[in-house]
């Protein structure tokens, strides 16, 4: 009686250890892809911004030897990109 | 953009690059282009809008472009030889490099000063974003 009880309760408390372990590895799991996918989106942004940040400069000039409209140095120029269609 | 650029006559200069999407319009401006070594080529560009729907399907538009063209009463044998040479092709090569270096992606792309405005915008948009870029502009000079 007294061997089928110890048996029982090794039986539960790896049950125990095993029910445990489970969430805390899901936790682990998480953990590394909620890492993962913030340090994706922030070198998305990073890359974003840095893209942005080397447009104004090659936004002055290129004006030469293109069809314009207005006064050339006027304070605002708009540069349209277009299609016909 | 027309009544824009009538409204604030002598401050915005527009300077237009094309950025074709396919290889009807690829035709339409290079005629635009070689309408401009004929001195038209603003009254050929405003004729590609205006008369749109009767071209921009075909899968030859040139037929149809030499008949703006005569409308307009340019030298269309001229104008259909310098298409066909393909001389300014590489002009619309650079400019889409242009475009793609400023991360264009679909048309029309207006850069208004800095300031990037995507897709078709109504003229008070318009006006609000020149104002707005004058404002900015007159402050830097103060």
């Amino acid at each position: 009686m007294a061997k089928k009880s110890k048996a029982r309760r090794r039986v539960a408390a790896s049950q125990n250890r095993q029910s445990s372990a489970t969430p805390q590895r899901w936790r682990q799991k998480m953990l590394i892809g909620m890492t993962l996918l913030v340090l994706a989106i922030a070198l998305g942004v990073g890359i974003r911004y840095w893209q942005q940040s080397r447009i104004p400069p090659r936004l002055q000039g290129a004006i030469e030897n293109h069809y314009t409209r207005g006064v050339a140095g006027a304070p605002v120029v708009v540069k349209e990109f277009s299609d016909y269609t | 953009m027309e009544q824009a650029l009538q409204r604030f006559e002598g401050q915005v200069q527009l300077v237009y690059y094309p950025f074709v999407l396919n290889p009807t319009s690829d035709v339409a401006t290079q005629a635009a282009l070689c309408a401009g070594e004929q001195g038209k080529f603003w009254e050929f560009h405003h004729m590609l809008y205006a008369r749109q729907a009767t071209w921009r399907l075909l899968s030859d538009p040139l037929p149809r472009l030499m008949e703006f063209a005569n409308d307009l009463q340019l030298d269309t044998t001229a104008l259909t030889r310098c298409v066909k040479s393909g001389r300014m092709r590489q002009l619309l090569e650079a400019d889409k490099a242009y475009g793609r270096s400023l991360q264009v992606q679909s048309t029309p792309t207006l850069f208004i000063n800095s300031q990037r405005v995507v897709g078709a915008q109504s003229e008070a948009d318009l006006v609000r974003t020149i104002r707005r870029e004058l404002a900015r502009a007159q402050q830097q000079t103060q």
